[in-house]
């Protein structure tokens, strides 16, 4: 199959939209997930999403919307409980996680039926992208990175020092659970198409690599966004000429981009 | 400019500051001093609107200090010996955080913040990483930041922690100019006594509570100071010129 071909399949189309539009999303956000070592977050939120879901399978009402409820409740409360327990947010994730899996288990256990739809929506599938999908993260996409790039400078104030943007007139506390709830979103969204660990992938290397070149943030978000659009894109293509399982296939470009970003660095850059 | 009330602090059901009273009047430099855990950083935080006072009252020009924070005429540097080092800014854009609320064109601000790095000698710096800077440069830095909106209050919390003795001095030299020439009011806290004597208008000293309230040549007297750490202090005075009161290096030692 050449690149047209590629690009004509119906579902590849949405596979390569959806994608990228998802790439796009989690490559703006990884700065914030890399300059305040949040590396936890999105896996902490995947995970509250789990018990969600499996309350909403069980109950019958609409698991996408109660995992998202939830994992946006988790979100805030890991930044209420790291801000006013003054504790990293990491730890506050780790607590969470736990619960959150442990109360999705429970539920569980109360189903007779193993439920297939739960695990599909946990590893997802870029390949089953739908219409809908794509309207409802393009949406979403295009709010949230209006929103961060008109507060960009403001956000990266509060990153490097939360008090002194206080005493600047900034709405700290405001910035902090508005992003928060966006990568809660964000994640959510990912992981029904993506699944959480190439959510967890795309939210963490795309930064974590453009830092190995580049040393200042808005070269680091742009780098970032252009890594991660190359990285799906190319994954997409390449699982299905080998007929290679998707989401692995990018998650193995992203590490390899990241590696290959390391030694660049201590090579050239010293 | 500002008014301390019989100021109350008590946190997690420790009394950290008791009965604190004593005024600042505009242009003044004032060191704040005392033993760690005496609540200087409190009192900071007390001045900055982070901490509400349990009992008492301060005023900053009329104003409770969170209101005052909030018209943007506060310059803080917070006590801190290094920053992240692999935070992705540079030295332009730490000083550009500091006109974030300015309607300012960007054009301006950007002839702003060279013409302030310059100030303090930075601007050859400008387009370096500034977690790359040793601590000193660091300090230089957020100093233009928090003057650069040109604020009427500049509180300083331990503005020589992590840097040389040298730079200590260009730094306190620093703050003698600006206070002079733009009439900027200072708070330091400070462990450093006996760099700061030559300048300062006032001393606080502080133990929980207000020990100390005077210039700087009396606060050296033995009572004062033994009355201020809780034991019997030790002054080591390093250099022969301190007498003259033109540098004093001075070490203050509990027994």
């Amino acid at each position: 199959m050449n690149i047209s071909d590629f690009l004509t399949v119906p579902f590849l189309q949405n596979a390569v939209i959806g994608g990228v539009l998802i790439a796009v999303l989690l490559s703006v956000l990884s700065l914030f997930v890399f300059v305040k070592k949040w590396s936890f977050i999105n896996i902490g939120i995947s995970h509250a999403a789990f018990g969600g879901l499996a309350i909403g399978f069980f109950l019958g009402i609409n698991p996408t919307l109660i995992g998202s409820i939830f994992a946006i409740s988790i979100g805030l409360l890991i930044g209420y409980i790291s801000k006013k327990g003054q504790i990293h947010e990491d730890i506050s994730i780790g607590i969470l996680l736990s619960f959150s899996m442990a109360l999705g288990v429970v539920v569980m256990s109360f189903s007779n039926n193993y439920n297939s739809d739960l695990f599909a929506f946990l590893f997802g599938n870029i390949l089953t992208i739908t219409y809908q999908d794509i309207i409802i993260i393009s949406s979403f996409s295009i709010i949230s990175i209006a929103f961060i790039f008109y507060n960009l400078e403001k956000l990266m104030y509060c990153c490097f020092d939360e008090e002194l943007a206080n005493i600047s007139g900034i709405n700290t506390n405001f910035l902090y659970y508005a992003t928060i709830t966006i990568i809660a979103v964000a994640t959510v969204l990912s992981i029904k198409l993506v699944g959480s660990i190439l959510s967890s992938a795309m939210i963490i290397l795309p930064a974590a690599t453009a830092s190995q070149i580049f040393w200042r943030y808005k070269s680091i978000i742009l780098t970032s966004v252009i890594i991660s659009v190359f990285t799906v894109l190319l994954g997409i293509y390449v699982s299905f000429e080998y007929n290679l399982p998707s989401g692995s296939t990018i998650v193995i470009i992203y590490s390899l981009i990241f590696f290959t970003a390391v030694i660049f660095k201590r090579v050239f850059l010293g | 400019m500002i008014k301390i009330e019989n100021l109350y602090v008590e946190i997690n059901g420790n009394l950290i500051l008791e009965d604190v009273s004593f005024e600042v009047k505009k242009g003044e430099i004032v060191a704040v001093v005392g033993p760690n855990g005496g609540g200087k950083t409190t009192l900071v935080k007390v001045i900055l609107g982070f901490v509400q006072p349990t009992k008492g009252k301060v005023l900053i020009e009329g104003k409770n200090p969170k209101d005052y924070v909030k018209s943007g005429k506060v310059g803080y540097l917070p006590q801190k010996s290094s920053y992240d080092r692999d935070f992705p800014v540079s030295v332009f854009d730490v000083v550009m955080f500091g006109l974030i609320n300015t309607s300012l064109p960007y054009k301006e601000k950007e002839k702003k913040v060279l013409e302030y790095l310059n100030y303090v000698g930075m601007q050859q710096y400008k387009d370096y990483s500034f977690g790359k800077l040793s601590g000193g440069q660091q300090q230089r830095v957020m100093i233009a930041r928090a003057i650069i909106s040109q604020p009427e209050l500049l509180i300083l919390d331990e503005p020589s922690t992590g840097i040389d003795v040298v730079a200590q001095e260009n730094f306190y030299e620093f703050i003698k100019k600006i206070n002079k020439e733009k009439g900027i009011t200072v708070i330091m806290v400070t462990h450093d006594i006996g760099a700061i004597g030559s300048f300062v208008n006032k001393v606080v000293g502080l133990n929980r509570r207000l020990h100390y309230l005077g210039d700087f040549k009396e606060f050296l007297q033995k009572e004062a100071l033994d009355k201020l750490y809780g034991s019997e202090v030790k002054l080591l005075i390093h250099s022969p010129e301190c007498f003259t009161c033109q540098h004093f290096n001075i070490e203050v030692k509990k027994h």
